[in-house]
């Protein structure tokens, strides 16, 4: 996945503006899927529109490349620390899985 | 000093109300808070509120108050803020009075959530996280978002599920001596622990209610016992990806700065607090934001027992948004209302003759906070 930096601040999405410096010149580089289980939940009470896939992990993924965190959904039980990566894209979400 | 005053206060029944339309609830609570000031002449309405449009098909809310409480052609304004609507409409208010366009401004906030399903609130209240991101579409809530926080909060202090069912325990406990709180019963740490789950950690007593329910203030430039020391309001990260510290939601630390700056007060100051306890995780982390205990540190502060009504820091007197309830757009006005009745020393909970007094309430994960700071004069 790509992310971009200003700063020294690297995100997963691009912004406008750099909150530090207010420059909109933001470097970007391709980086490894794979990370690392930083926190998760277990979502027992969805929404409606993921209801029908309900409990779901919600993991926060520490990248392993970046200073940087991407949330992902997974079906697998986790805990803190696990090593994960990207299995597919779905509908605009990032699905990870443990390695 | 905002050199404001509150003259009137008003609150509904919290709870489950299939009686009253959310319209009924809004007026009930505005027009007791108008007979409680002595029914001034108002120069402008603002309501908080969030849900209105999406579950009850209703806006115009304000106009609604102008005109069905005979207030006359005076400007009023619907605040959305999420779960901060009711916080924000109050500083609102308190702008408006300060700008010198008004003298004596009605705020209100009102929400009615108990006719819908809960899939269906979950999907409206989601409409308050940025939705077209990969985490709405990874299936993140709120109270997801406090799951995973309360996770790693285990994991960095050894704080565990039972110092948050502390939080929920002592906030019933509160509740329970509120005449207006939705849950009047009793329950035990055993009953909250084995509580079923909604996000791991988080069981169903962890998580604040839907709820329906009004609170309204009238506040003036004209004197009264009661005086806004401060108002402040600030945005923070809108997404959980994005914070910088996981443990930290900084749109909290930050109001809580800036209200002392303008109070000239600190932390030790304070004697009574309602804050946004939404979550039991999120009371654990306002009263480290707060300053009110060190980082890291405030489960040990519950698990001592220093944030009960006969602690040193009482906090969510009224019962707070866990057993109070949580009409969304009404909770940052009913914490105003039990901050005023503690201040006025006829309280449920009554701690002993407070002066100083505060109230944060949240919208969001984090994406908006305000704190009010009152002082009886």
């Amino acid at each position: 996945m790509k992310v971009y930096e200003c700063c020294g601040v690297e995100t997963l999405t691009k912004k406008y503006f750099c909150p530090d410096c207010g420059g909109e010149e933001f470097a970007d580089r391709e980086i490894s899927d794979s990370g690392t289980v930083y926190s998760f939940t277990k979502i027992h009470i969805a929404p409606a529109e993921f209801a029908h896939i309900a409990p779901y992990y919600v993991v926060l993924v520490d990248l392993d490349e970046a200073d940087c965190k991407v949330t992902t959904r997974m079906l697998e039980e986790v805990k803190i620390g696990d090593s994960v990566t990207l299995d597919k894209l779905e509908h605009g979400a990032y699905i990870y899985r443990k390695v | 000093m905002t050199k404001t005053y509150i003259h009137g206060i008003g609150m509904t029944k919290f709870g489950s109300l299939p009686d009253f339309s959310m319209k009924d609830l809004l007026l009930k609570a505005c027009s007791e808070a108008l007979k409680d000031a002595g029914r001034p002449k108002i120069d402008a309405v603002f309501v908080g509120n969030f849900l209105g449009g999406s579950i009850s098909n209703q806006e115009i809310l304000g106009a609604i108050v102008a005109n069905d409480l005979g207030l006359g052609y005076v400007p009023s304004t619907k605040v959305e803020g999420a779960c901060a609507s009711g916080g924000i409409a109050l500083r609102q208010g308190i702008l408006g009075i300060l700008s010198g366009e008004y003298e004596t401004v009605l705020v209100a906030g009102v929400e009615k959530m108990k006719h819908a399903t809960t899939a269906d609130v979950t999907q409206g209240i989601n409409a308050a996280m940025d939705t077209i991101t990969n985490e709405k579409s990874a299936g993140l809530t709120f109270p997801g978002f406090f799951g995973v926080l309360a996770n790693r909060y285990f994991y960095e202090t050894g704080a565990t599920k039972e110092h948050l069912a502390r939080v929920a325990l002592k906030n019933r406990e509160n509740g329970v001596n509120n005449p207006l709180a939705q849950f009047p019963k009793p329950t035990t740490l055993e009953e909250i622990m084995n509580a079923r789950m909604i996000t791991d950690p988080l069981g169903l007593f962890d998580c604040s209610p839907m709820t329906d329910g009004a609170a309204a203030v009238v506040i003036s430039r004209k004197k009264s016992p009661i005086h806004i020391l401060a108002s402040s309001q600030v945005s923070g990260p809108t997404k959980m990806q994005d914070t910088k510290n996981l443990l930290s939601i900084p749109a909290i630390g930050e109001s809580g700065r800036i209200a002392y700056e303008k109070a000239g007060l600190g932390p030790k100051d304070i004697d009574v607090v309602e804050i946004h306890d939404c979550f039991s995780m999120t009371e654990i982390i306002a009263i480290e934001e707060l300053g009110f205990f060190p980082k890291l540190e405030g489960w040990k502060a519950v698990e001592e027992g220093r944030t009960k009504v006969t602690g040193d820091k009482p906090v969510n007197t009224s019962g707070g948004l866990l057993s109070r309830g949580h009409p969304i757009g009404a909770t940052g006005i009913a914490q105003i209302y039990q901050l005023v009745r503690q201040l006025r020393g006829n309280a449920a909970n009554q701690v002993k003759e407070p002066r100083i007094a505060l109230a944060q309430n949240l919208g969001g994960t984090g994406s908006y906070s305000t704190v009010h700071i009152l002082e009886r004069v």
